[in-house]
């Protein structure tokens, strides 16, 4: 019994299982606000899962140039980075495996899928896969700082570097949370960059370069590369939820559940709001603004957090 | 008539300075001018032309009139609009190219050799327009004696 | 950096039509390009000279999908000029007022694709929504959305009676507003501007040089437009200013066309409340004198050219037709060296390009290809060794 329990944790709730449903989830209420927001119908909520289901079905075509096993592994790391990730993010009012540290921790594993999808452009060898895998790390250089900075300001005011902890910290001080508004606002621009999302979404940008790194997948491999995006976007909001907003509150059970997953469509709103409200930019655009402003702003964040800090003893 | 005064000056100045080369000149209406050239002084009379203002090149239409080949100039600062018509035996079809004042010719004169063709000196080497690469050489669709001929064993799709 | 050559078309999703440009890049910039085209041929000036002088107004209805009025116009005042036709002048003014709805809903098509193509999908979703309303003013008056066939030799063969004129007024008014916060967004929204500002450079003189028209060349500060300079319809009794602008890049022609829709409006109501009575059409012979004639028009995209020579009977000796993105394209090479490989959709884009409209003529291929191109045989038997390899034999087939 007793090893039932984590294994049954980590494959359905909040596991594998939760994981893939809620990002399917969140790409239909993703796509139905852009659409509401864009003065159009949008697709049924089933859409998400056929989609996904059809690409289960389609042939696998492999590239003659491509490199053969890089390419077919590729999809199920991604996949598994964003599953252990997942492992130490509070849903409720625990995370399954929590330990001092695990923001890093975190943090490292979501860098995963981006390498993953820099190996599969790069593995691909045609010249638009070759262009998008260039961007996404040219891009990844450019968020990853201001993404960390504006994390390390919330756990310098908790003084624990453990996600759980921070997360109880400021359900116990909920007066804290508004003063952490800069940093919030710098860590979501930073998440929609790291999701690839417009504006950002640079590395496939689909006038430009066609599919980009993701060019030359198709069938299942592809269908395994979308649901690890769509699940990088519910660890990303959950990681967001925890980080920023408090995570449970100090709700137990199903109202800490219930929740977290009205925290997490707000951060999905916010990041449909981005998206529709802008032009692409380029990618020295993307580059000049996260070195120039984002990362600037999350420093500030920082400095003002030590400064509580030391104000609050 | 009074209000024709600039396409008569046209007129006559082009009838002055290239004695001989032009003829048949007519103001046809208002905007209007008409004439026929000589084809070797083809490219001396569009400079000319581009100096007095009529600097956009608006097209070249390219004609096969049986035994003469040829092209018409139409030639504009969009009020006035100058035609100047050259000819080239249809047995040695060749004309000047006026990518020197006209650079925006390119594909005209292209089209020229592709669709009739003219041969056009100077034009530099490059992919053809409009007809693909594997055109068999030596057809000219848009001459008069040209007819589609669907090849042997396939039949044109309907 | 090692240089890459990417091939931009004939199929990408940028492209509505298939044209090819070889984009030679060192990282993002782009260091040399060549533009192929010819993909859409389809030998209408070949076939023109095979119909009669009323078939051809269809033929050439389909030269292109949007300008399908500039096209028939253009035409049919070459037509009208060598049989000396009078055409009413209510005709006349219905044919004006189509030339300038047609140009609200191809500014407003362009507004939606150069949206779409600088990554701004809100815009482009927005644009083309309000551009039913004019497609549906357009239906409401011809009984079609996209070929209105509502010119005819010797006039137009649908009147206007003073509800659809009132209809069409209301749209118009709508659209109106639209526009005024489309060109709030277009000059204000700081990633527009970011896209937009210093992309794709023309310079005053490479624009005449390269015999650039339309929006294209005025954003380049050429004030060019048939309709002011050699005006036909009844353009020559309506008030409207030329837009030009001088920023020579892609926002330039983004604020002309924003501004130049604000212009058709106007005309709109201008020609809607001064509609002369009258008849609609005259009779004109089927058989032409022999003669030529050669006329211009403004369409959205630029100026528009055809050359008509008749040899007395009911068809037509030569039919030219010059679109304007031939004579713009090129201007595109120019624009796209040393830029931004993100701008390449944006920059081809604003030109507002038309290939079919460029292609008229193909002519179908009777002969083998060069190596690289699969004949229909080579193709198939490549097929069927590809499926033997997976353990399906096509081959009896």
């Amino acid at each position: 019994m007793d090893s039932i329990l984590p294994l049954a944790q980590i494959m359905i709730f909040p596991g594998f299982l939760f994981l893939a449903v809620y990002g399917l989830l969140l790409q239909w209420v993703d796509r139905k606000l852009c659409a509401a927001m864009q003065n159009r119908m949008g697709p049924p909520w089933v859409q998400p899962f056929a989609d996904f289901i059809k690409l289960l079905a389609k042939e696998v075509i492999v590239p003659d140039e491509a490199e053969s096993v890089m390419f077919r592994v590729l999809p199920f790391f991604a996949l598994a980075a964003v599953m252990t990730a997942m492992v130490s993010i509070p849903v409720g009012q625990t995370a399954l495996f929590s330990f001092q540290g695990d923001l890093v921790a975190v943090v490292y594993l979501l860098t995963i899928p981006t390498v993953t999808f820099f190996l599969a452009g790069w593995s691909s060898t045609s010249p638009y896969a070759t262009v998008g895998a260039m961007r996404v790390l040219t891009q990844l250089f450019a968020y990853e700082v201001p993404l960390m900075l504006s994390l390390i300001g919330p756990a310098i005011l908790a003084g624990t570097w453990n996600i759980a902890e921070i997360s109880a910290f400021f359900g116990a001080h909920p007066a804290l949370i508004p003063a952490q508004l800069l940093g919030f606002a710098a860590a979501l621009i930073a998440l929609q960059g790291k999701l690839e999302r417009m504006p950002f979404d640079i590395p496939h940008a689909k006038n430009e370069i066609v599919g980009g790194q993701f060019t030359e997948y198709s069938g299942r491999l592809f269908g395994f590369f979308c649901l690890a995006v769509d699940m990088e976007l519910v660890v990303g909001a959950a990681l967001l939820n925890a980080v920023f907003l408090g995570g449970a509150l100090g709700l137990t059970g199903p109202a800490a559940i219930a929740l977290f997953l009205v925290k997490t469509l707000f951060v999905a709103f916010l990041l449909a709001l981005l998206k529709v409200l802008m032009a692409r930019i380029r990618i020295e655009q993307m580059i000049n603004f996260c070195w120039k402003y984002l990362a600037p702003v999350a420093m500030a964040q920082v400095l003002f957090d030590i400064f509580l800090k030391y104000k609050l003893g | 008539m009074s209000d024709l005064a600039n396409e008569e000056k046209i007129k006559a100045d082009l009838e002055k300075e290239f004695h001989g080369a032009v003829s048949n000149a007519v103001v046809q209406r208002r905007n209007r001018v008409w004439l026929d050239a000589e084809a070797a002084r083809l490219p001396e009379i569009l400079a000319w032309l581009k100096a007095r203002g009529l600097n956009h090149l608006a097209t070249v239409t390219g004609f096969d009139e049986g035994e003469n080949l040829g092209a018409s100039y139409h030639i504009t600062d969009t009020k006035i609009l100058v035609t100047v018509k050259v000819k080239t035996p249809r047995a040695e079809p060749t004309l000047p190219s006026v990518l020197a004042s006209f650079p925006g010719a390119l594909s005209y004169e292209r089209e020229l050799e592709d669709m009739l063709g003219i041969k056009i000196a100077g034009l530099p080497a490059g992919r053809r327009y409009p007809l693909p690469d594997d055109f068999p050489t030596g057809q000219y669709p848009l001459r008069k004696d040209w007819k589609f001929v669907p090849p042997a064993g396939e039949t044109e799709a309907k | 950096m090692s240089k890459i050559t990417i091939p931009f078309g004939p199929q990408h999703p940028a492209l509505k039509e298939p044209e090819n440009f070889m984009l030679v890049l060192e990282g993002e910039q782009i260091s040399g390009a060549t533009i192929n085209l010819g993909y859409n041929h389809r030998g209408m000036e070949k076939a023109a000279e095979d119909r009669t002088y009323i078939q051809n107004l269809y033929l050439i209805e389909r030269v292109c999908g949007i300008c399908s009025h500039s096209h028939t116009t253009c035409y049919i005042t070459n037509v009208e000029e060598l049989a000396k036709a009078e055409v009413p002048q209510r005709a006349l003014a219905i044919r004006t007022l189509f030339g300038e709805l047609e140009r609200v809903h191809s500014h407003l098509l362009w507004l939606g694709v150069a949206g779409y193509e600088m990554g701004f999908e809100t815009l482009f979703m927005y644009t083309w929504r309000d551009r039913e309303q004019v497609l549906d003013c357009l239906e409401l008056l011809s009984g079609n959305r996209v070929h209105y066939s509502i010119n005819t030799i010797g006039g137009v063969r649908r009147d206007i009676t003073a509800e659809q004129k009132a209809e069409v007024k209301k749209r118009i008014k709508y659209l109106e507003e639209r526009t005024q916060y489309y060109i709030k967004l277009a000059t204000g929204e700081p990633t527009v501007l970011a896209r937009t500002q210093d992309v794709g450079r023309l310079p005053y003189d490479v624009a005449i040089e390269r015999g650039a028209v339309g929006p294209t060349a005025r954003a380049s500060g050429v004030a060019r437009d048939v309709r002011k300079d050699d005006p036909y319809l009844i353009y020559s009794q309506l008030d409207f200013k030329v837009i030009t602008h001088n920023t020579n890049d892609v926002f330039g022609r983004l604020v002309v066309r924003a501004l130049e829709l604000v212009e058709s409006y106007k005309l709109i109501h201008q020609i809607l409340d001064g509609l002369p009575e009258g008849p609609i059409a005259v009779k004109v012979p089927w058989k032409l004198p022999a003669g030529e004639a050669v006329n211009h028009y403004e369409a959205p995209r630029g100026e528009d050219i055809h050359y008509l020579k008749a040899n007395g009977t009911d068809k037509p000796e030569r039919l030219k037709v010059r679109a304007p993105t031939l004579a713009n394209l090129q201007s595109v090479a120019y624009m796209l060296e040393g830029g931004w490989l993100a701008d390449v959709p944006l920059v081809i884009a604003a030109i507002d390009p038309c290939m079919s409209c460029t292609d008229r003529a193909a002519v179908w291929n009777p002969e083998k290809g060069r190596t690289e191109v699969y004949s229909w045989e080579e193709m198939r038997k490549l097929g069927i060794e590809h499926y033997k390899r997976r353990g399906v034999d096509f081959g009896r087939l």
